[in-house]
This record gives C-alpha cells, sequence and structure tokens, in this order.
C-alpha cells in the first residue's frame, strides 16, 4: 500500500517530552497512543487482581466442603471477579487499548475527534475502578450479589454495595464517552480517499461498538442509579414490597448487558479481522459481509436480551421470540468464522504468535457461541440455566473470544505499539500452555453443569469432585501461561530487538508508519488510493 | 418439472416460516386459554368490579333521562365518557363516590359536555326520575362550574333488564340485602365508540388520573398535542391503580431522540477539512 508521505522524522510517542516528564507526562497526555497505554496498564493491574480472585475461587473448589475460605468469602470472589473482569476489562478492553492506539492511524488521522475528552474517558475510567476497590477494602463487607446486582437481594444485603453500583455507573460513563469519541472520528477524521467501504475492518467494529456503548450503557445507568435510591430511600421501584418489580430490573440490567457482550466481541472479531488476512497474505474473504454480519450483531443484539431471563418469569410468547432471536444472531457469527477460514484457503500462511491466537479464538469462540445455542433453546436452558454450564459457556465466549482476541492482538501490534520485537519462542510456549489450561478450566465445567452441578455455591457433591479437581489443575497451567506471556512481552518491551516498520507485511495503515509511531502518527495527512480496499496483496 | 422445482423450493422455503408461526399461534391462544380458566376462578366475586376491558357496550340498554324521554344509552355516547352506577337512596358508599366525582368535575382544566360527559344511572329499578333530578341539584351545590357540569352530569333511572344487562356488560357486581344494596365504587370509562377504556375504582379520583383516564377514552379523537404527549408518558399501573410516569419508556425515546439526532448530524452536515 502506497502511502503519500515518507516514513515521518518526527520523535517517537514513547520518547516525546512535553510540559511535563515522567509519569505526569503521561497522565497528562491528550496523545491517543499514551491514553491507550494508560489504558492498557490499568486493566493489566486490575486484570491480575481478577484472575487472582478468579485463582482462589478455582481453589476452593478443588474439593467440597470449605477449602480455603467461607462460604460468604467465596460469594465476595465471584462477585468482584465479575465485576472487575466485566466492567473494568473486557467491556473497555479492545476499544479502549487498541482502538484508541490505532484508530487514528488506521484511519489516517492524528489523533481522535476529541483527545481531551478522551483523556477524561480514561480518569472517569480510573474514578469508577477506585469506587468498586473502595466497596471491598471499605465498609461492612465486600458486595456479594454477583456481578449483575440482582434486585431485590441487591438492595437487601447488608454488604457495601452502593460504591460498587456507583462505580459500575461511573464505569459507563466514560464508555459513553469512548464510544462517542470513535464514531465522531469514524465519520469526521477519514483521510481523503477513505470511503466507508474502504475502511479497515477493525474500525468497522469499533463504529458498531461505539454505537452499542451510546445507545445501550445509559440504560444501566438509570438502572443502577435506581438501585441505589431504592437502598437509600427505598423508592419502590424494583423492591415488591413495596409495588415495585424485581423481574423489571433484570428487564433493564440485560438490555444493557446483552448489548454489552456484543461491546465485548466486536472489536475482538475485527481484530481477527485484521490478523487473519495478514497472515494468510490474502485478501479477506467477503469483506462486505463482514461489514453487514458486524452491523447486524449490533443490531438484532439489541433483542435478545429476554434469553437470560427465561426462567425468571416471562410470558410463553417472550420466550419464543427470545429464542428465535437469539438462534437469528448466530447467523451473522456464523458469517464471520466462514469468511475467516475462507481467507486462509489457498493462503500464503505465515505461523506466528498472533496467528496462533487468532486461530485458538476461533476454535474456542465457536464452543462459546455453539453451547450460547444450546442455552438459547428453551427446553435444555429450563435444565441448564443457572448451572456450571453457564459459566463455562460465557467464558469460552468473554474470555475465550475477547481475551484471545486481546492476546491475538497484543502480539499482533505490540512491535508497533512498542518498537521491539518478543521473542516468538516463549510467546509461542506461553499460548500453549494458556490454551491447555483454559480448555482444562473451563471444559470440565460444560460436563459438571449438563450433571447439575450449580454455579456460583463454594461447596458441591463429591460426584463432582474429579471434574473439579481438572478445572483447579487447568486454572494453574493457565496462570503459568499467562506469567510466561506477560514476562516475555515485559522483557521484550525492553530489550527487545527493534521492529521494523511492517515485522508481518501488513497492508493497513498502521503498518506504514514507523514503530513505535511518532506524535502526530503522519507528517501530514495521507490520501488513499488503493482501489480494491485495505486488504490488496 | 422445472416449475414444479421452483414450487417445492418455494414451499421449502416457506416451511419453517409457517411451522414457526403455528407454534406460535398455538402456544399464544393456548396462553390466553389458560389464563381465561384462572380468571373464571379466582376473578368471580359476588359483589365488587370484574373489569371488562376493550369489550363494547351492548346497544340495546334503554335509560330515562332527566327530561323523561327513554333513551339507548350507546346513543348518548358521542365523546369520553364517564360511566358511574350508585342507588339514589345510598347510606353507603355511593355519596362519597358521587361527591369525588362532583370534586373532580370541579378541579379538572376539561370542560364537561365538551370534552367528556358524566352518565350517572341508578341500579334499583325502582327508584324515580324525581329523585334522580333532586340528587343532581344537591350534588350540583358542590361545585363552582355549576352550569358546565349540569349539562355535562346527566343522571338516569332504569328498568330491571337494561339495568341487568349494563351492569353484567361493565362488570359490576352487587347484590341485595333488604333494602339496600352490596357494591362496589367505581367509574368506568367509555370510548365514544362504546368500547370500555378503564375502570377507576374507589370514591377519590385525582384530576391528573381523572384526566389521563378521559383522554386515553378519547384516543382517536382530536385533542390538544399535550394531551397526546401525556398519553405516551404516562401509562396505567393495574396493580397500583394509577397513571404512572413511564421512566422507562421517555428514557429509552430520549436516548434514541440523541442517538439519532447525533447520527443525522454526522451524515448530514460536511466534513470540515482537515490538514
Amino acid at each position: 500500500m502506497q502511502v503519500s508521505s515518507p516514513i515521518s522524522q518526527q520523535v517517537s510517542y514513547l520518547e516525546y517530552q512535553g510540559k511535563y516528564k515522567g509519569l505526569l507526562g503521561w497522565i497528562t497526555s491528550t496523545d491517543h497512543k499514551r491514553i491507550a497505554l494508560l489504558y492498557m496498564f490499568s486493566m493489566m493491574v486490575l486484570f491480575i487482581v481478577g484472575a487472582l480472585l478468579g485463582l482462589g475461587m478455582k481453589l476452593e473448589l478443588i474439593a467440597p466442603g470449605k477449602t480455603v475460605m467461607e462460604a460468604q468469602t467465596y460469594n465476595a470472589f465471584f462477585t468482584v471477579h465479575g465485576v472487575i473482569m466485566i466492567f473494568m476489562i473486557v467491556i473497555p478492553g479492545l476499544p479502549a487499548v487498541f482502538g484508541n492506539f490505532l484508530l487514528p492511524i488506521m484511519i489516517g488521522a492524528k489523533d481522535v475527534a476529541f483527545p481531551k475528552l478522551n483523556l477524561i474517558s480514561w480518569y472517569v475510567y480510573i474514578l469508577g475502578a477506585i469506587l468498586v476497590i473502595s466497596s471491598v477494602l471499605f465498609g461492612d463487607g465486600t458486595p456479594d450479589t454477583g456481578w449483575t446486582f440482582y434486585a431485590p437481594y441487591s438492595f437487601k444485603t447488608g454488604t457495601n454495595m452502593l460504591p460498587a453500583i456507583f462505580g459500575a455507573f461511573v464505569l459507563g460513563f466514560s464508555s459513553v464517552l469512548t464510544g462517542l469519541n470513535f464514531i465522531v472520528t469514524i465519520h469526521r477524521l477519514r483521510a481523503p480517499g477513505m470511503t466507508w467501504s474502504k475502511l479497515p475492518l477493525f474500525p468497522w467494529t469499533l463504529y458498531g461498538t461505539g454505537w452499542i456503548q451510546l445507545l445501550a450503557t445509559p440504560i444501566v445507568g438509570i438502572t443502577l442509579i435506581l438501585v441505589a435510591l431504592e437502598r437509600i430511600f427505598g423508592i419502590g421501584v424494583f423492591d415488591p414490597a413495596l409495588g415495585g418489580d424485581p423481574i423489571l430490573y433484570q428487564h433493564l440490567f440485560w438490555i444493557y448487558s446483552h448489548p454489552a457482550v456484543y461491546i465485548m466481541i466486536l472489536p475482538a472479531m475485527g481484530a481477527i479481522s485484521e490478523i487473519i488476512p495478514t497472515f494468510s497474505q490474502k485478501h479477506i474473504f467477503g469483506y462486505k459481509a463482514i461489514v453487514v454480519s458486524t452491523l447486524a450483531i449490533a443490531f438484532v443484539g439489541y433483542f435478545v436480551w429476554g434469553h437470560h431471563m427465561f426462567t425468571a418469569g416471562m410470558s410463553n410468547t417472550s420466550q419464543y421470540a427470545f429464542s428465535i432471536l437469539t438462534f437469528l444472531v448466530a447467523i451473522p457469527s456464523a458469517i464471520k468464522v466462514f469468511n475467516w477460514v475462507s481467507t486462509m484457503y489457498k493462503g500464503s500462511i505465515n505461523v506466528q504468535t498472533p496467528f496462533y491466537w487468532a486461530v485458538s479464538f476461533i476454535f474456542v469462540f465457536m464452543i462459546g457461541g455453539l453451547s450460547g445455542l444450546v442455552l438459547g433453546a428453551l427446553t435444555a436452558n429450563v435444565y441448564l440455566h443457572d448451572t456450571a454450564f453457564v459459566v463455562a459457556h460465557f467464558h469460552f465466549i468473554v474470555f475465550g473470544g475477547t481475551g484471545y482476541a486481546f492476546f491475538a492482538a497484543l502480539h499482533y501490534w505490540f512491535p508497533k505499539m512498542f518498537g521491539r520485537m518478543y521473542d516468538p519462542k516463549w510467546a509461542n510456549t506461553g499460548w500453549v500452555l494458556f490454551f491447555i489450561g483454559f480448555l482444562a478450566l473451563y471444559g470440565p465445567m460444560f460436563y459438571l453443569g449438563m450433571m447439575g452441578m450449580p454455579r456460583r455455591y463454594y461447596d458441591y457433591l463429591e460426584q463432582f469432585h474429579s471434574a473439579n479437581i481438572l478445572s483447579t489443575l487447568g486454572s494453574w497451567v493457565m496462570v503459568f501461561g499467562l506469567v510466561v506471556i506477560f514476562v516475555n512481552l515485559f522483557r521484550s518491551a525492553r530489550n527487545g530487538a527493534p521492529a521494523p516498520v511492517n515485522p508481518w507485511n501488513g497492508k493497513t495503515w498502521e503498518w506504514t508508519v514507523p514503530s513505535p509511531p511518532p506524535v502526530e502518527n503522519f507528517d501530514r495527512i495521507p490520501e488513499y488510493k488503493e482501489k480494491e480496499g485495505p486488504y490488496e496483496y | 418439472m422445472q416449475k414444479l422445482r421452483i414450487k417445492m423450493t418455494r414451499f421449502t422455503s416457506l416451511g419453517p416460516g409457517i411451522f414457526f408461526t403455528l407454534i406460535f399461534l398455538s402456544q399464544f391462544f393456548d396462553a390466553r386459554s389458560q389464563s381465561n380458566v384462572i380468571d373464571d376462578q379466582t376473578k368471580n366475586p359476588e359483589i365488587g368490579i370484574v373489569e371488562h376491558l376493550d369489550e363494547f357496550l351492548p346497544k340495546d340498554i334503554y335509560l330515562i333521562g332527566e327530561d323523561s324521554q327513554k333513551v339507548v344509552l350507546t346513543d348518548l355516547i358521542n365523546k369520553p365518557t364517564v360511566l358511574n352506577f350508585v342507588y339514589y337512596r345510598c347510606p353507603g358508599i355511593c355519596s362519597p363516590l358521587m361527591e369525588g366525582l362532583a370534586d373532580v368535575m370541579n378541579k379538572s382544566d376539561l370542560r364537561p359536555d365538551i370534552d367528556y360527559q358524566v352518565l350517572t344511572i341508578s341500579f334499583d329499578p325502582t327508584e324515580t326520575l324525581d329523585l334522580a333530578i333532586r340528587k343532581k341539584a344537591n350534588y350540583l351545590n358542590l361545585v363552582d362550574k355549576k352550569e358546565e357540569i349540569a349539562r355535562g352530569w346527566k343522571f338516569f333511572v332504569s328498568d330491571s333488564a337494561s339495568i341487568a344487562q349494563a351492569t353484567n356488560a361493565v362488570g359490576f357486581k352487587y347484590k341485595r340485602t333488604g333494602n339496600d344494596f352490596l357494591h362496589a365504587a367505581s367509574v368506568m370509562l367509555i370510548s365514544p365508540d362504546g368500547k370500555i377504556t378503564r375502570y377507576l375504582n374507589g370514591v377519590y379520583f385525582l384530576p391528573f388520573e381523572f384526566k389521563m383516564a378521559v383522554v386515553e377514552a378519547g384516543k382517536g379523537t382530536s385533542g390538544p398535542t399535550i394531551n397526546k404527549i401525556l398519553q405516551y408518558c404516562y401509562t396505567y399501573d393495574p396493580k397500583g391503580q394509577t397513571y404512572v410516569l413511564n421512566v422507562t419508556k421517555l428514557a429509552g425515546t430520549m436516548i434514541l431522540f440523541f442517538a439519532g439526532t447525533l447520527f443525522l448530524f454526522l451524515i448530514i452536515k460536511r466534513r470540515r477539512k482537515t490538514i
């Protein structure tokens, strides 16, 4: 791909010295790339906390009865684990880190449309995170409702719910601001010649995600505020004792939280759609089909929330409607999988770490998606609802989908972000360990759920013991894999070999600017001249 | 052969659609019939109100009005109509109910006889028109807007057949005990085409819910725009038996409105040239 500007002579964003030095220079910078890294490092810290909590839960479940913690502690663990992982990592994850870093470069802009707002979003994110963490550290007991804050328990429990609820509310604001920023950026700042049909797929998914963030997040904001008001003033919106309706809470919560699954997964799919053509050295198969299915997922994803509530009290008609819509939303996802696989067909495949992650993404995402259809079927749902099967399903989607795509994206764009190559041997070792650990950790949960083991209990019947041991062992292997991955990346960011401009022979614009990119990305705004779109090999 | 194949293909592609529609409908009606059985068992009291929402009033209910003329009830209903059943010599809740009606008519900014009318019917067939007229004069003493309310609030008596038909049609259940009756206090809102649109139970009515019920009954007829907005923003809560602000609907509309505005702005307004 040709870019009209020569290689930039500007100083890289990592070395740039602005008004302030050191940490202050970072936390006051409105450079989208620095903000992306701010997000990345804050998420990494939170991820370590969330992962340790998950590890603790699995350790408790290594044997029936009390092993290392009390029931109440276990409740607190799964609540805080869920809140951190969902609200602070997988929802903002890919858009905030890779979206921020790459969107402007991929569309030929110097920054996002509202750089200051972008920085404010990060501060709002940090504020939300602090509020949630404070609910753990202060007050009368750690929240124990699960990440869904279901009414009426969420306003009846004596634990310290308010900071957690406000925290989730504040985090929602960060999400809305980022979504708004991206939508405007994509509409307004595309370089000349970059029409909608030539927009790379990752920005396309960020666009779809932006609208979901903008439309759906306010609903959960309002809902959480209502729960808070219910707790403080007893206004009776959700409390049946006061004439309220707890089912209404579930509706409102899932009207946001189901589309939120697509906030997580769409950018993940976008990243995979960038990686597969690069490592197949072939034009993406069915560009338009992928774009349309992205928008279709974003749209249909709004109408399936009821499938979380099949057993909560709902008319037969609603159940049928939600079930059929749930099956429908699988179609665009399947189209994407078909397109990725077809892209690889007869491609010149270059097997590197990002490609391993991308292919394993497809594998685990398929398992997650297909088990979602099992849960979307009404009769199966009655049996499997609230069992370990559900936990396995959403970890395959959320962690298997978004998590794998995050690591795929991290290994793909790492040379661009830090200007260093990582050690592929250790990176691959990390991936193998993670993959084996992941399957061993979450795979048995499908079995356990089908055998009837409920979720969210610190205890279980003896008959579930062996599968739980396998699951716990899997958690250790997976975490060991994570340690290998992180250590390798940290070491490489400092000491790795300098990365060339385009180590993978990618075709999108981020591979035309130096690694790491200069402060303003381009000396002057490039002009898009490719006729066949962004993946012409 | 080719044509047959095309037909077969068409049929097979329609097949699943028809199949799902049939399942849908069968379940829908199944659910409805089940709920009706439950209704019959639990909601058929001897005294009280069995709501017959969305049903039409029969066309052969005859009443005798203040001018001694015999009229058909549905002929009188040409605007949103508040219907209520009392007996004029009632020592119990009829008087508070009638006072409540007088009070809300007096307070409401809706104009009696223009925006709506109130028809009060005695369900005691032995009562005379004379008593009805005296009672009306009595209740008019409670209000300020005497002339308007006199025009818009009409009192009737009727024969036992029409009374039975009318009270059955609206689900007003009562029982004679000696000289008196055991009965509930409620008013029904009837749309201009004779459909029962709402029940307001109790003896005291808030001007707001009274207005909402009248506006709702007048659906389809022209009214001030503000009434349509009110109707959109408020829904009837059957448990609380009042109109409530529909927060979720409003919030959803506002979110969609702002998102739509943003989208249109981004699409329509031309891009600024960037350097």
